[in-house]
């Protein structure tokens, strides 16, 4: 940023910097359909481009192209098959036997492809040509594969090209981490699969020793040291290990070898047993090898070569499983994969008709493993890997056999995420508790200083290197942020803060330091100066350490900005409450609630003894109210002029709080009564907008409006636009945007003035969210919304909202803060989702921001990033502390980049793809219709896991096929089909909707991911086995279930997580201990009907539920309210919507959504 | 009017504490006075006169420099100097009454901006006419006011400014002497293997015609 890049991140600059964002604002606010939802119509993420790539395949794949694409071609060849096509299961039944075993053999495929890296093998055993044709018969099917409605859109970017790129990656890969000495490049299980497949035929000739392995694989993990020539040492050492596995599947052409093979392998003693089956002949050892790597992999504690890999990537192996037992996500796939190898060969054939993985998951697992107990007994704790393996036996016949041997041999070693799922067989996906977010694979010293997911996240942790490879994945790319959540961050206080001198970037972990005083920039690459003044560490007070000072040692910081980021002097806190008073709101009674707690809360408001705080109150008058020091009593001033509004007084209106605490106490105390007998119904909101905007403009801000009803009077007023009977109208769903846009144009004005408008709905009729929203959107407030609010009648929503409330007075507040977000050359960020203004091309201006915000971006590629092996990403945040501190939050986020396209799939995060789908999909259906937003949420979900067949799945077979990274794409995609937001065909308030919409656009990730897809967990048998322990409070933490009304059961209580509200099902039959002792109610019948709160009773099963319930609500800003309902509570219509695995009148379930994917993939 | 008051260090002209009237009412814009403000901080030092006057437009900057603090105010050309400075005294006794001790271990700008809340109440009573006249001891104490040094501010600003607009003149004439030297030496050498070669050739074909033709 250049100096003038300066004064507009302060943002104080009313004058230009206001000027530019209104003009702008259309074009970066309202995306054009095309624009926003890249995923249809940009090239950014072209369904279309991916499809086109298929056509030419059948034709052009046959030799070149394929041989070039190191991906493929090395991995069927090499170990390094087994890594890269995941799939361990899949392959197995489907495909006659095309090339399999030839697929193993072709060591000199695999060796020219990392021809430049490697030394060549001694002895290439040479079965190529069958292998090749193996691929080839893919190719084709590609051809095959329907397109989906992306198709019909031009393809802007030529698919082909991505055949191309491939090649060179591999290339690229190994050399580069090698020679760069910066970044190791991630040598993500993939990454590390590939490079084996060519040491597999190495060691097929030389009999390896165990150690030597290990070496070579530190060479991989840190590039700089390994220099190349050790690479064939490497091979040897890697043989051992892997050969166990692969034998059995593919290599032995008919079934013989294999069985020996496996056993080995097993044995755990590898390199002895190694030896013996490479001299059998040449293409069995190949897949000995490639077993043996899975094995390792997967065994490695054991092993002295897993360990190694072990710190190379320590990211990847933890996913696979083994390594981790603890991890969640291998024990469920352990769970899932088991059943999937034993039955597709049976069901082949039903299984379209039948969910035949459905019922009986575990059941499969069992009758295969009597075959091969040394397997078993080995793989188990690697379960995923072992399965392939284990298939073949229990399966189909020999014919079948071989071909399925053979894909099982590629898979074997596959990274935990790439492990092919077959969604139709495998039912129990859920892991039974969160599910993390993966891990880049970066080298470990990077990750381990990366920025923290929940803060800053990417939806493809490994980048593709062009956009070309991006739009043959067809997954969205974009970050989500949640840049001020509350943590407790480093502070630099320093005179100068180091920036690069080109692109502005703030120094950070990962720059690379070329001496002692020049640093390169990660970002655009110059090379900058080291300030003398860096030298100084101030934390290990020592001097000429320029890369231990904390800037370059925490992806997260913050300093104190000098007074260079200040356009003028950091402004107080602010604060106006601007209060309903009509009649529609007294009745509501929620003025009592907000004045107590206002009270109660009066001296935790953040700020200090410049605080300012004022009250508006309006119907169809507005009423000040001056409160200036020295007064008996507030006086309130009447301005019934409501078409030119004006101040009555220009000072006084908005009061030091200091000084005038007691008269704001008396005002307060007050307000509830002044308005009891009100009979004024009409709201004239939009002048009272104005007025507090008048009186805040000097400052800035932040203006809290408490709305009940429709404004109807004056400036901005709104007419009803719902027709309630055409709400559960499975037709399109209409008034979504705005009616008018005053709303807009005043929050524009107040982003100017650095005001921030938040918005609390507190109504029982219709209130057109959609067109109030645009206040508190475009000024960067918050939206709260309370439908059918009322004191007496609803007092789960009084107690959210005075629970609420209280979090949002005293919660942290940033004032004037513009954040902007960097990134590496060659990426561009194109639309942002969450409440700001765009300023400029990439600096959102925030009046305020809050520690609940979310906000999300996405990218697209413009420049090839052929020479990097890591992109970075850096959000900094710039505010003014309620302190009157200004401060300037930095997070970065480092990703590794991948040329093939089953890395990035390996890296996608489907928690952070679902997050910003949700915001491209309100997008959508503002700018066009909520139907075509539904659809292009299908369409999401085909494109990308039919391009996942197409073009990384190297065997095909009959199922729903997906990356164990990509399992629960469906699922999420179909709950945001069933999700408030998207949902038709089931009654949903018009307000409701929108009010999901800005939720989901708005929440951070965390937080979204419940409102998309609640939790369910059975609350009846709660026990300590597995409990948290935090603050001496014992947390039980049950198994997530699956939200399917089959796992429900009557003799049970059941709890449901939506994020916003809590339901807590009790079965009809449920222990009456359980009644007893937690609801407190002798029997079933005496539940009572409008339970919201559980009875504080001294029995560990209550104390359990309650501490875990209150666990559940410590972990997010806002407070879900508890509903306890039974089979005739009025709620359990919409505790049963939220079983989103289950089929409506209007909606699929699960498994048809699934049906109807495959359909539309394989058409 | 004031519009707008600042107190920095002198030192390092480090803000410590500022106030803005709204601009709202005056409709002006301030952001021009504020940075002239900054940058007139950062110019002075401890050489500068104690007190001075700078005219900048229709408004002039008044600043006081005590105990090595700098107190600076804006006002309209027709609010009465004596006033203005009273008004800064004011603001000297009460700052270095309360944070005084701390200003020289002040890091970040704007330490002391909770001073804000005294500045915005004492240029109240300076500016209100009727509480005006109660000041009136506090003016005539302040009789000097007319020897007060009056300057531009564009000058003072200024002043530094050509300074360094000579220094990079210099060093970029002593750049270009520079290139111009090794250009010249390069020229020279280029010239010199010219005539070598110019006279290596003739040798050549002299050697080549005497052997072929004159034998």
């Amino acid at each position: 940023m250049s100096t003038a890049g300066f004064n507009s991140q302060n943002g104080t600059g009313t004058g230009q910097a206001y000027a530019n964002g209104p003009s702008q604002n259309p074009v970066g606010l309202q995306q054009l359909p095309g624009v926003s939802y890249g995923m249809t119509h940009q090239p950014t993420y072209n369904p279309m481009q991916a499809k086109a790539p298929a056509p030419p395949g059948p034709g052009l794949y046959p030799t070149a192209a394929y041989q070039s694409g190191p991906p493929v071609s090395s991995y069927q060849s090499g170990p390094a098959h087994t890594s890269y096509p995941p799939p361990p299961g899949q392959p197995l039944l489907t495909r006659p036997a095309m090339g399999t075993p030839p697929s193993h053999t072709p060591p000199q495929s695999a060796s020219p492809n990392h021809g430049p890296r490697m030394p060549l093998p001694r002895a290439t055993p040479p079965p190529p040509a069958v292998s090749s044709s193996s691929y080839y018969s893919n190719p084709q099917q590609q051809p095959i594969a329907p397109s989906w409605q992306y198709n019909t859109a031009p393809a802007p970017m030529g698919p082909p090209p991505s055949l191309s790129a491939p090649p060179c990656g591999p290339l690229a890969n190994h050399t580069n981490p090698s020679s760069s000495s910066t970044v190791p490049p991630p040598p993500t299980l993939t990454a590390y699969s590939s490079p084996q497949p060519a040491y597999g035929s190495h060691s097929a000739t030389q009999p390896p020793g165990p150690r030597m392995p290990s070496t070579s694989h530190l060479g991989y993990t840190q590039p700089g040291a390994a220099p190349p020539p050790l690479n064939p040492m490497l091979s040897h050492t890697y043989q051992p290990s892997r050969p166990a596995y692969g034998p059995p599947p593919t290599g032995p052409p008919p079934l013989g070898p294999p069985p020996a093979g496996p056993s080995p392998a097993m044995t755990s003693t590898p390199p002895s047993t190694a030896p013996p089956l490479a001299n059998v002949t040449p293409p069995p050892p190949k897949a000995d090898a490639q077993c043996r790597e899975a094995v390792n992999s997967t065994l490695s504690p054991t092993e002295p070569d897993c360990q190694e890999s072990d710190i190379e990537c320590p990211g990847t192996l933890a996913g696979n499983g083994p390594q981790s037992p603890n991890n969640f996500n291998s024990i469920d796939n352990k769970m899932a994969g088991l059943p999937q190898p034993g039955l597709p060969g049976r069901h082949l054939g039903h299984y379209p008709s039948l969910p035949p993985g459905y019922q009986n998951a575990a059941a499969p697992h069992k009758p295969t493993s009597p075959m091969h107990p040394t397997m078993q007994a080995a793989t188990q704790p690697y379960s995923q890997t072992t399965q392939p393996y284990q298939q073949p036996h229990g399966g189909p016949g020999p014919a079948q056999l071989s071909p399925s041997l053979a894909a099982l041999s590629l898979q074997s070693s596959s990274p935990e995420a790439l492990r092919v799922v077959n969604l139709l067989q495998e039912r129990n996906l859920l892991p039974p508790g969160p599910i993390p977010a993966p891990t880049p694979c970066l080298p470990q010293d990077l990750q381990k200083i990366n920025c923290n997911p929940e803060v800053f996240r990417c939806t493809l942790t490994s980048i593709p290197q062009t956009q070309s490879l991006l739009n043959k994945a067809k997954m969205p790319l974009g970050l989500l942020l949640h840049p001020f959540k509350d943590l407790s961050l480093p502070v630099v206080t320093s005179s100068t803060i180091v920036r690069c001198r080109s692109c502005r970037t703030y120094i950070n972990p990962f720059v690379s330091f070329l001496d002692q005083r020049r640093w390169k920039c990660n970002l655009c690459y110059r090379v900058n100066d080291v300030p003398e003044e860096f030298m100084y560490n101030p934390v290990s007070r020592s001097y000429g350490e320029p890369h231990k000072r904390p800037e370059v040692q925490n992806a997260t910081i913050e300093f104190i900005a000098p007074s260079e980021y200040m356009l003028r002097p950091p402004q107080p806190a602010v604060y106006l409450f601007l209060l309903d008073v009509s009649h529609n709101a007294v009745e509501t009674g929620y003025l009592t609630v907000f004045c107590q707690s206002l009270l109660d809360n009066i001296n935790a408001l953040p700020g200090d003894s410049r605080t300012k705080v004022g009250f508006i109150t309006f119907d169809s008058t507005i009423h000040f109210y001056n409160l200036q020091e020295g007064l008996s009593q507030p006086q309130m001033l009447i301005v019934s002029d409501i078409e030119d509004i004006f101040l009555p007084t220009p000072d006084s209106l908005l009061v030091n709080l200091n000084e005038c605490k007691e008269l704001v106490q008396d005002l307060l105390r007050s307000l509830p009564s002044l308005f009891e007998k009100t009979m004024e119904t009409q709201s004239a909101l939009g002048s009272a907008l104005q007025a507090a905007f008048k009186l805040l403009s000097p400052t800035g801000g932040r203006m809290s409006v408490f709305q009940t009803q429709l404004p109807n009077l004056g400036v901005g007023a709104l007419q009803s636009r719902e027709d309630p009977n055409q709400r559960a109208s499975a037709k399109d769903i209409q008034h979504l945007s705005p009616a008018t846009d005053f709303y807009k144009k005043l929050a524009l004005d107040c982003s100017g003035q650095q005001v921030a408008v938040d918005l609390f709905l507190l109504s029982s009729q219709y209130c057109d969210l959609a067109s109030l929203g645009c206040i508190s959107r475009y000024s960067a407030g918050s939206v709260y919304y309370y439908p059918s609010y009322h004191h007496q009648h609803n007092p789960a929503q009084v107690e959210r909202f005075q629970k609420e409330l209280k979090r949002y007075l005293t919660r942290k507040i940033g004032f004037e803060a513009v954040m902007r977000i960097r990134c590496t050359k060659g990426l561009s960020i194109h639309t942002f989702h969450g409440n700001f203004f765009v300023r400029s091309t990439d600096l959102l201006s925030l009046p305020n921001v809050n520690p609940d915000a979310g906000f999300a971006v996405q990218m697209s590629i413009e420049e090839n990033l052929d020479d990097m092996q890591v992109v970075s990403f850096q959000a900094a945040l710039l505010y003014t502390s309620s302190k009157g501190e200004r401060r300037i939050r930095v997070h970065t986020l480092c990703l590794p980049v991948v040329n093939s396209l089953s890395d990035v799939f390996a890296g996608a995060d489907v928690q952070a793809m679902a997050g910003l789908l949700a915001c491209m999909a309100v997008d959508r259906s503002v700018t066009a219709s909520l139907s075509d937003a539904r659809d292009a949420l299908t369409n999401a979900a085909i494109d990308s896991l039919s391009s996942y067949r197409q073009s990384v799945l190297t065997i095909q077979q009959p199922g729903l096929l997906a990356p164990a990274c990509l399992r629960f794409f469906p699922l999420y995609v179909l709950a945001l089909l069933k999700q408030k937001a998207y949902r038709t065909g089931t009654s949903t308030r018009l307000d409701e909707r929108v009010f999901a919409m800005c939720q989901l656009k708005y929440q951070p990730l965390a937080y979204a991911m419940l409102m998309i897809h609640p939790a369910l967990y059975r609350v009846d048998d709660l026990t300590d086995e597995g409990a948290l322990n935090i603050n001496e409070r014992t947390i039980p933490q049950p198994r997530v279930l699956q939200l399917s009304v089959e796992k429900l059961s009557r003799e049970g209580a059941f709890l449901m997580d939506t994020g916003m509200v809590l339901y807590l099902w009790i079965g009809r039959n449920c222990h009456p201990n359980f009644l007893t002792q937690v609801l407190g109610v002798p029997s079933y019948a005496t539940v009572p009907e409008n339970l919201y709160l559980l009875p504080e009773l001294d029995t560990a099963e209550s104390q359990r539920i309650r501490a875990f319930i209150g666990w559940l609500r410590d972990q997010r800003p806002f407070f879900p309210t508890l509903h306890v309902i039974r089979d005739e509570s009025q709620l359990k219509a919409s505790f049963m919507q939220n079983m989103i695995e289950d089929r409506t009148e209007s909606a699929l379930s699960y498994y048809e959504f699934l049906l109807h994917l495959q359909q539309q993939i394989s058409k | 009017m004031i519009a707008l008051t600042m107190i920095a260090r002198v030192v390092d002209g480090l803000p410590l504490a500022a106030s803005i009237e709204e601009d709202e009412q005056s409709g002006r814009d301030l952001q021009q006075y504020q940075s002239q403000a900054k940058q007139l901080c950062r110019k002075l030092n401890t050489q500068s006169p104690d007190r001075c006057t700078l005219e900048a437009g229709d408004m002039d900057f008044h600043y006081l420099i005590a105990q090595g603090i700098c107190y600076l105010c804006l006002c309209e050309a027709s609010f009465p100097k004596k006033i203005a400075f009273a008004y800064l005294e004011d603001l000297h006794n009460e700052f270095y009454d309360q944070y005084g001790k701390k200003v020289n271990t002040a890091m970040r700008p704007y330490s002391f901006i909770e001073f804000d809340t005294y500045i915005q109440k004492t240029k109240k009573t300076y500016v209100d006419s009727r509480a005006r006249r109660n000041l009136g001891s506090i003016n005539t104490e302040l009789h000097d006011v007319q020897r007060i040094m009056v300057a531009n501010i564009e000058e003072v600003l200024q002043r530094g400014e050509a300074l360094s607009v000579l220094d990079t003149k210099a060093s970029n004439l002593s750049t270009l002497s520079k290139k111009y030297r090794s250009d010249a030496k390069y020229l020279n050498t280029r010239s010199a293997y010219a005539k070598v070669a110019a006279v290596a050739v003739f040798f050549i074909t002299l050697i080549i015609y005497l052997r072929f033709w004159w034998l």
